[in-house]
């Protein structure tokens, strides 16, 4: 049975990536970062206790600061958070059978980065809108009008549900015109499902650095374009989280 | 709500989140993400435990309709014209002068919603 600590592993990365010592890993006492190479690829690791439970907020920013670190300098293949092997050993393992198509996977991200746009209807103008759109709601919307909740159920059931439809609808347009204004300056897109009922938006970029303040630009005068129907936010640059696909699974 | 008012930023419309997002983002961004390794086979990869986090939301479900409907009985209550905008913005003043461009058409939807 292994002793008492493993090595988390947080990703892929060129064999000439250093970890820098100011590199925090995961857990409650974080162990420093190393880095564990084969051929022309390595793996970011750090030691953690077997028995201490991961996943706490401190260890998702911790694992999120590494690699979005890391991917600002070099390319990375995030590994799943939560891998723990067994040793150096086992990191080998890892690394030897998928040697070139991890290599293969790092070309491909090198001076690449992930965005995410993450846009949220303002409630009010987007319910106004489907009402005004929409008679039917707009004549639930009469009859529910200041009853309470236990003697108008059923068509507030139904009122939610019409508008359930037309958010959703609007949705897939809002989703639709982003990756159109963002087709030219990216590599490409991956759509996220909606994290909040009010999602307008929710799309993963990999974008090519040169191009970064290209698409900030684009998306600004998007942003401006939408205001008062939805909020737009940006954030990273990220690793390529989105990006790893299922071809890259290493058994 | 959070409109950032722009004291550096020229219109400033888009919100730059870095990596000092909240713990949703972090969640949304890195859980269920990147390359999986087998266990069952590749050797060494050991079971850790991880404090669950539940990441998923539900979009749709009866609990999502009334919680629709209740936005709409809210909206029918709220003040006429401007006064309802005020609200929308959260009283950020900074951020009124960007949205001058939209006041115009959310008010002509309110003063529908009045008459109707």
């Amino acid at each position: 049975m292994a002793d008492e600590t493993g090595l988390f592993v947080y990703g892929v990365v060129p064999a000439d990536v250093e970890a820098t010592p100011d590199a925090a890993g995961v857990g409650e006492a974080p162990g420093e970062v190393t880095v564990i190479r084969h051929g022309d690829i390595a793996a970011l690791v750090s030691a953690v206790p077997l028995d201490a439970p991961l996943g706490r907020p401190a260890d998702l920013r911790a694992y999120q600061d590494l690699l979005d670190g890391t991917a600002v300098v070099a390319p990375v293949l995030p590994v799943r958070f939560g891998t723990v092997v067994t040793g150096p050993d086992a990191v080998l393992d890892l690394l030897r059978p998928h040697h070139d198509r991890f290599a293969a996977a790092l070309a491909e991200f090198e001076g690449r980065v992930q965005y995410v746009v993450h846009g949220r209807f303002e409630e009010r103008t987007l319910l106004r809108g489907i009402l005004d759109e929409n008679p039917t709601a707009a004549g639930l919307a009469e009859q529910v009008r200041g009853r309470a909740e236990a003697a108008s159920r059923e068509p507030r059931i139904r009122l939610g549900e019409l508008i359930s439809q037309a958010v959703e609808l609007r949705r897939e347009a809002e989703n639709r015109r982003l990756l159109d204004v963002t087709a030219e300056h990216v590599v490409s897109t991956q759509l996220r499902p909606p994290s909040h009922e009010m999602d307008a938006a929710h799309v993963a970029l990999l974008v090519d650095t040169d191009r970064e303040a290209v698409l900030v630009d684009a998306l600004e005068e998007y942003a401006q374009h939408r205001r008062g129907l939805l909020r737009l936010r940006l954030l990273g640059p990220f690793a390529p989280y989105d990006f790893v696909g299922a071809h890259q699974l290493a058994g | 709500m959070t409109l950032v008012p722009g004291d550096d930023a020229v219109g400033g419309a888009l919100e730059r989140v870095g990596s000092a997002g909240g713990l949703a983002d972090v969640v949304e961004t890195v859980l269920d993400k990147g390359v999986v390794i087998d266990a069952q086979v590749t050797i060494g990869v050991v079971g850790i435990p991880l404090v669950e986090i539940n990441a998923r939301v539900v979009v749709a479900s009866i609990e999502t309709y009334l919680r629709f409907a209740e936005a709409v009985d809210r909206l029918d209550i709220a003040p006429d014209e401007g006064e309802g905008l005020s609200g929308l913005l959260g009283g950020v003043t900074g951020a009124v002068r960007d949205v001058t461009g939209s006041v115009g058409d959310a008010a002509g939807t309110v003063r529908d919603l009045g008459r109707s």
